[in-house]
């Protein structure tokens, strides 16, 4: 490490301002274990330094380390040359240190303008100066191109929009050291290409960015460097000019990415599910089947309507025609316990909101849906119930202390394969699985892919829904293209090209860049 | 992620579990320690039966408050079931009823309120908090119409003697305590429904997808919470010897305190049955002493409320901690 940072004049011919932020021999450790071990790093004055790794790497705990949440354990903080402490959130905004976080941290119910100036407000004797609050904020919205109301309820607008608005309230700020914690997960293209264009305007303005994300993609179309973590040691820091996603793939992992996308090959054999003509809010005429051993992958567009075709089959929202078939025969399902008994598993998009119970231990979260096999006469056998838990521990190495351990301790990668591994023991047939790797690294989604080939070994099938062309485009042994509430092109395993794939789920409106694919090509 | 390292890494947590129930269990010998070294009368046989008797109806409301405060709910109605049970079950005995069937009709409006609780909060979408509070004003003022504001007295010594009587030297009221407490400890600690209280108070949306019929959790967990509570009522009745259901005033709040000083944290998805009971126990004891020790009991009303604090704030020290 010390190599790329003594010696930064060297690797790119303009000139180098003092580091704004260095950080000498930090690390942190968790109870005698390493998060992150000592790093030296150097941050310069205006730059885009992205920040890549896979989970569990140590990203989180450095975000955590420079925001002055959590102490670190050794090393020294250098600010503008003077060492600082960085001990309280509250030290780190006076230095001008800011953090957007993947989840919006704002006030739902109050006004765009208000989230603005939280905790600044605009004050005239004493009392609030809403008019003037909500113009400087229309002011500042429209200074960075937002098309935004500022006097709309926060909860109102779209999880991406709120995004904004939280990077428009850091910018605000006066920071001079925002970072970015995985922006672009839950944006759609669109509001992604205006982060982008904040961003860079923020550089330009002299503000040091800190961009933490897995799409490598777009790390190389906004940073000038990327530093690489793995297993909470910093393993490389390289201009993005001189260097290639293959690089840094293999700084990351220590596995070339043809092992990720892991195909085992099943015959296929009866129909599990069959929708004929399927409508509903959303989605309509929509026809497809799923056998066992099969994998039918649901691309499209966010918004193309895949998610509330797969409510309607999972009874959480009503169909308003058509027909679903379940072993060839008709079935109604009206709520999700309908569905569920009949043997459908959905592991949702949110694991937060809608997979996981956080505060309750590994163990409950991964028997949930099986606590009526574990249990006679309603009482739970609390030996089987542990061995089970321990038993998938084991078999889907999920990283934990242990199967008391609450599912929030866990990182996000781990979390998920509990999300999916639930269902391992439940002998569900039909399995849909909704955006199943947003936000995991690349060595947990190849595990993830292992388990999806284990339930298909068990005569399941699978609906995966995903706007990672690569992802779907790979697994999928039938693809559909979905494109404003239908189906709009159906292809066989690879037997269509990225390209084609591509176009159909874009409609007839041509690609004008390739920026407006990134979002969905790569993460 | 050997199961090896699984074992040696969660038996610290279970060991402060216990530890916590200790530290209570510890705090309330301390404090009959106390008591008994400052006063003459509090280690007296009448006394500790009169404390027992005191804690007891606390503890049994406590406990059905804290399966719906697992659930992330509240009910504030128990107090006035209490009262409310007091009064139907002493009406029910005056019009000649025997006392067996006298007891199923008022546990089972118990059941009725509960179930009426869950619609409220399940059908009507009404926040737990806003339905309860509702009962609770609108049963005192049922009952008051029903006795036109009078107290039912009780004839039935059978019915009265109950509460005075010991068995093995304890206090009946005491052994009510156990006859709630271990199926209740069974029921959370044990049952698949027990785990479902907890997953509906940690995420209710990630239960539904994974097969939980929330709904029903919650039902059950007022439903429950209401028949100890009307239970507390029959308990009451038996031992003033009336029913009057004005009776229990303010003891929703008690066995929420009881609840919550017992480690049951009032966002959901923690809590225990024996931390309440110890919970009940330790507020009954402040009392009493207070009572001995002759202190203004307008002050109890205070102490109780400080207490409360540095319970709670110990508690939440140590879970940070760990």
């Amino acid at each position: 490490m010390t190599s790329q940072d003594s010696a930064p004049h060297s690797v790119t011919g303009r000139v180098q301002p003092a580091p704004i932020l260095e950080l000498r021999g930090l690390e942190k450790q968790y109870f005698g274990t390493h998060a992150l071990k000592p790093a030296d790093l150097a941050f310069e004055a205006g730059e885009i330094h992205a920040i890549v790794g896979e989970n569990g790497a140590g990203k989180s705990t450095l975000i955590k380390l420079l925001t002055g949440v959590v102490p670190r354990t050794a090393g020294d903080i250098y600010w503008r040359g003077e060492p600082v402490g960085l001990k309280t959130p509250l030290e780190a905004i006076r230095h001008g240190i800011n953090a957007v976080h993947q989840e919006v941290v704002l006030c739902p119910h109050l006004s765009v303008a208000a989230n603005i100036f939280l905790g600044e407000e605009r004050q005239r004797f004493g009392l609030l100066r809403h008019r003037s609050m909500v113009r400087e904020a229309r002011k500042i919205l429209d200074d960075l191109g937002f098309d935004l109301p500022a006097d709309a309820l926060l909860g109102d607008l779209t999880i991406g929009q709120q995004q904004l608005i939280a990077t428009a309230r850091a910018a605000t700020r006066g920071a001079r050291f925002l970072i970015f914690d995985e922006p672009t997960a839950y944006l759609t293209r669109k509001e992604a290409a205006q982060l982008f264009t904040l961003i860079r305007r923020m550089q330009r303005e002299g503000v040091t960015i800190i961009y933490i994300s897995h799409r490598l993609e777009e790390v190389f179309e906004l940073a000038d460097r990327v530093s690489v973590l793995r297993d909470g040691t910093l393993v490389g820091t390289r201009n993005i000019g001189e260097t290639s996603e293959n690089e840094l793939i293999s700084l990351m992992i220590n596995r070339s990415i043809e092992q990720i996308y892991h195909k085992d090959s099943f015959s296929f054999g009866a129909t599990v599910l069959e929708t004929r003509n399927l409508s509903g809010p959303g989605f309509q005429d929509i026809s497809l089947s799923v056998r066992e051993g099969e994998i039918v992958g649901l691309y499209g567009l966010i918004g193309a309507g895949r998610s509330e075709f797969v409510s309607a089959v999972f009874g959480r929202q009503p169909k308003t025609s058509g027909s679903i078939l379940w072993q060839g025969e008709e079935v109604a399902i009206r709520r999700e316990r309908d569905a569920i008994k009949l043997g459908i598993a959905l592991a949702p998009e949110s694991r937060r909101d809608q997979g996981l119970c956080l505060s309750l231990p590994v163990s409950l979260n991964l028997n949930l849906p099986i606590y009526k096999q574990l249990s006679r006469n309603g009482l739970v056998s609390s030996r089987e119930e542990k061995a089970r838990a321990d038993r998938q521990i084991a078999d889907l190495r999920i990283k934990t202390a242990g199967r008391s351990a609450s599912a929030a301790s866990l990182s996000g990668g781990n979390q998920q394969k509990i999300v999916i591994g639930k269902w391992l023991n439940h002998g569900a047939k039909l399995f849909i699985f909704d955006e199943p790797t947003v936000g995991v690294d690349v060595g947990t989604k190849a595990e993830i892919y292992r388990l999806f080939s284990a339930l298909l070994a068990q005569g399941a099938g699978i609906i995966l829904i995903s706007s990672y062309l690569p992802e779907v485009y790979e697994l999928a042994d039938t693809l559909h293209v979905f494109r404003r509430g239908e189906i709009v092109a159906s292809h066989a395993h690879n037997s269509a090209s990225h390209e084609d794939i591509l176009s159909r789920a874009l409609g007839s409106a041509p690609v004008t860049s390739t920026n407006a694919a990134s979002g969905d090509l790569n993460r | 992620m050997s199961i090896e390292n699984t074992e040696a890494a969660i038996s610290p947590r279970k060991r402060f579990n216990i530890l916590f129930g200790l530290t209570l269990f510890a705090l309330l010998l301390v404090l009959w320690l106390i008591l008994g070294l400052s006063t003459t009368t509090f280690w007296t046989s009448n006394n500790m039966a009169n404390l027992l008797r005191q804690g007891a109806m606390i503890a049994i409301l406590a406990v059905g408050q804290t399966f719906v405060i697992i659930t992330g709910g509240i009910d504030l109605s128990v107090g006035a079931i209490a009262g409310f049970a007091s009064t139907v079950v002493a009406l029910l005995l005056a019009q000649g009823f025997p006392i067996w069937a006298a007891i199923s009709i008022t546990l089972l409006i118990g059941v009725g309120i509960g179930l009426f609780h869950g619609f409220g909060i399940v059908r009507m979408g009404l926040p737990p908090f806003i339905i309860t509070l509702a009962t609770l004003t609108s049963l005192r003022g049922v009952g008051l119409l029903l006795t036109n504001g009078a107290t039912i007295s009780i004839d039935n010594d059978a019915f009265t003697d109950f509460s005075r009587n010991d068995f093995l030297g304890v206090p009946n009221l005491f052994w009510m305590v156990i006859l709630v407490g271990v199926p209740a400890y069974i029921f959370l600690q044990h049952s698949r429904w027990g785990r479902y209280l907890f997953s509906v108070g940690s995420n209710a949306e990630a239960s539904r997808l994974s097969g939980v019929n929330v709904k029903g959790t919650i039902y059950l967990a007022y439903t429950l919470s209401a028949v100890c509570a009307s239970f507390v009522g029959i308990l009451l009745a038996m031992r003033i010897g009336v029913g009057n259901p004005t009776q229990a005033e303010g003891w929703e709040l008690q066995a929420i305190a009881s609840s919550v000083i017992g480690g049951t944290s009032l966002f959901g998805a923690v809590g225990s049955v024996q931390g309440p009971l110890l919970g009940a126990f330790i507020l009954a004891t402040i009392n009493n002493g207070a009572n001995l020790l002759n202190v203004n009991s307008f002050w109890q009303r205070v102490i109780t409320g400080v207490l409360i604090i540095v319970i709670v704030y110990f508690d939440q020290l140590r879970r940070r901690k760990g």
